[in-house]
């Protein structure tokens, strides 16, 4: 078993949320449907069954080994106890239908109870993985920003408010602010190490109506979780570039940003404040297109170009559901062990196809062969899994077939990965077809499809 | 330029639709022809505020206040334009394809497009692949303009490019996508002519595509 590379995952983040120094640069996955993509669950099914929320998180905790985690990344949530109808979607999360403020300028004043909508299976899946993994790895709660709420509630109308009805704006801003606090007080008594202000339309707005608007009510919520003793995100998708010097003055712990800004840019903004500032892998271009080398190379191009103090490496936003779990776990190592990383990008790079390299005769094998190619299994915990799970299979055939691990921490066997066309690693190829790339299969899935060929 | 139409041009980039509306009528009625109030006036404002927008001056909100002062001074010039025989610069299709309920960047694309003056045909959202077939067989439409928020949904881009080729009509028709998860490499993938990062910059993408 590999033990974590980062004993105490929570441990580091909060020192980090306290602005100390540290040696190490903390990695938060935001892996919201996405984990339910690790245990073969939709999105929609992990975002309404406790158990099987649980369970993907408990996966993501095992997998890519975070230093804090999201228990659930849904915007939705307080939507749908306010009366917005709710568009489910298999492998995102649910989309606004409906906005009952739409044609109504009156400001609601109820404010979400533990037992509405899905607030009763969010907040016992907090508990239950508070017990689970909350001593070592810090848990963040999502909240809906006010903003984003109230686009929810209002439709987009909200943006022509400012000019039209800006008292009505103010107004709705301070109840869609109260609904945060309320949320933000149930998501501290299950064990939420962070509470994240979560208001992606802020990169919509410019700094003068952000001013106007949206200081104050962010600037509350901030104060109020400090004085609750939780360390506070302020997340932003989009470029909010322009925002982030408004956004530091409300004053929140750390400011989480995505692709669309520059975070050598936003770093320059967020040390002057002392905030810590995370992200920002791009989620479509690297995370969920890219390879797993695309995914290194840019983390390690991250760690190379921003002082390490202050600083969190995560995905600029919530990762798409079919992100490659090879591709989160090339960040999580290039994270990790930077030099390591850096030795086997540069391996990949210099070397060519045609070094010398035999690939088996695969058309006149005598038994099966299970190759297990992996970044290296004795400090990579998923490439453990897939070998062990080869290992496991020869066992249960008595050794009746050929199991091999390739590390590509050697140069040959970089070229036997780039000769079998290989992108994303661990992976099991079975005489030489690829098998299982995504997921870490199961020792009786192994033995159907070792079966397979044993009949052929 | 004539004051009065510096004054429509101001009203736009404000947002002021009241000023807007007034001083197109009084264009009008002071015999001044329906293309220049349209093409000095308005169009140029628009463009005028898709550069600010591109710039970072304008945000969400002030594109959408300006092109709503558009509309008003555009509800007016409509029917002289027609009565004119001024054509449009072309028809576009628009919608948010199948499963994907975001509208505010279909929205600012059409709403930049109108001000370029071409002719919008809004599907909303969560168009199907055969409703935007059956829109562009009926209007003989130039242009197909796709968006999608979700990774999850982009996908539904490809899905109505191949229905255009299974009506026969994919060639007939320019097909530009957009979208925060949209690349150059996903559009050219899919087959579609071009994607734009912002709304300004989708019009100078639809006259290129249309060879104006």
């Amino acid at each position: 078993m590999v033990e974590p590379l980062s004993p105490n995952g929570r441990h580091l983040l909060q020192t980090v949320l306290r602005h100390e120094k540290t040696e190490q640069v903390p990695w938060v996955p935001f892996a919201g449907v996405h984990a339910g993509k690790l245990k073969g669950y939709s999105g929609r099914e992990i975002l309404t069954n406790g158990d099987k929320l649980f369970e993907s998180l408990l996966m993501v905790n095992e997998v890519y080994q975070p230093d804090g985690q999201p228990v659930v990344f849904d915007l939705q949530v307080e939507a749908e106890i306010l009366g917005c109808q709710l568009l489910w979607a298999e492998a995102a999360p649910p989309s606004v239908a409906s906005h009952p403020l739409a044609q109504n300028l009156t400001i609601p004043d109820h404010l979400p109870q533990p037992d509405e909508g899905r607030l009763p299976m969010i907040l016992d899946v907090m508990r239950r993985m508070k017990k689970a993994v909350g001593e070592k790895t810090a848990l963040f709660g999502l909240v809906t920003g006010p903003f984003t709420l109230a686009s929810h509630l209002r439709g987009t109308d909200i943006f022509l408010d400012s000019v039209d009805h800006p008292d009505f704006l103010t107004d709705l801003l301070a109840y869609t602010q109260q609904v945060a606090l309320r949320i933000a007080d149930y998501y501290i008594e299950a064990g939420m190490d962070v509470i994240a202000i979560v208001d992606p339309l802020v990169s919509q707005i410019s700094p003068r109506h952000f001013k106007r608007f949206m200081s104050e009510p962010f600037s509350t919520v901030f104060d109020y979780l400090r004085k609750k003793e939780v360390f506070s995100s302020f997340f932003v998708c989009g470029d909010a570039t322009k925002n982030i010097e408004v956004m530091c003055q409300t004053n929140p712990d750390s400011i989480f940003i995505d692709e669309n800004i520059d975070m050598v840019a936003a770093k320059q903004i967020t040390d002057r404040y002392n905030i810590t500032l995370g992200g920002n892998i791009p989620l479509t271009t690297r995370m969920l297109l890219g390879t797993q080398q695309d995914n290194m190379a840019y983390v390690i191009d991250l760690l190379d170009k921003l002082d390490h103090h202050n600083l969190v490496i995560a995905p600029g936003c919530d990762m798409p559901y079919d992100v490659p779990m090879e591709n989160v776990i090339g960040v999580m190592r290039a994270v990790r062990e930077t030099e390591h990383t850096r030795q086997i990008l540069k391996t990949y790079q210099s070397v060519e196809v045609d070094l010398e390299v035999t690939l088996p005769d695969y058309a006149s094998l005598k038994r099966p062969l299970v190759e297990v190619f992996t970044i290296d299994s004795d400090t990579c915990a998923a490439c453990s899994y897939m070998y062990n799970a080869a290992k496991r299979a020869a066992q249960e055939l008595n050794d009746s077939i050929d199991v091999v691990e390739y590390k590509i921490t050697r140069p040959e066997n970089v070229a036997r990965v780039k000769k079998l066309g290989i992108a994303h690693l661990p992976c099991i190829l079975i005489n030489g077809e690829l098998k299982f790339s995504s997921i870490i299969p199961s020792t009786r899935e192994l033995l159907e499809e070792i079966a397979k060929v044993s009949h052929e | 330029m004539e004051a009065i139409l510096q004054a429509i041009y101001d009203g736009i980039i404000d947002g002021n639709k009241d000023q807007v509306t007034a001083k197109v009528q009084e264009a009008l009625d002071s015999g001044l022809p329906p293309e220049i109030i349209l093409n000095q006036g308005m169009v140029a404002a628009m463009t005028e505020v898709g550069r600010l927008f591109e710039e970072g001056e304008y945000f969400v909100p002030e594109m959408l206040v300006a092109a709503r002062a558009m509309q008003a001074g555009l509800a007016l010039l409509k029917p002289k334009l027609v009565q004119a025989d001024v054509k449009a610069a072309g028809k576009v299709v628009a919608g948010t394809v199948k499963g994907d309920l975001h509208d505010i960047g279909k929205n600012l694309v059409c709403m930049m497009l109108e001000g370029a003056s071409f002719e919008i045909i809004d599907l909303g959202s969560d168009v199907s692949p055969e409703q935007f077939v059956e829109a562009v067989q009926a209007h003989k439409a130039d242009i197909v303009a796709m968006s999608a928020l979700l990774t999850t949904t982009m996908p539904n881009m490809k899905v109505t490019i191949d229905a255009l080729k299974a009506a026969g009509i994919r060639d007939k028709v320019k097909v530009m996508v957009g979208g925060a998860p949209v690349t150059p490499e996903f559009a050219r993938e899919i087959g579609a002519d071009g994607t734009a990062p912002d709304a300004s910059q989708a019009v100078t993408l639809a006259k290129s595509l249309i060879g104006i």
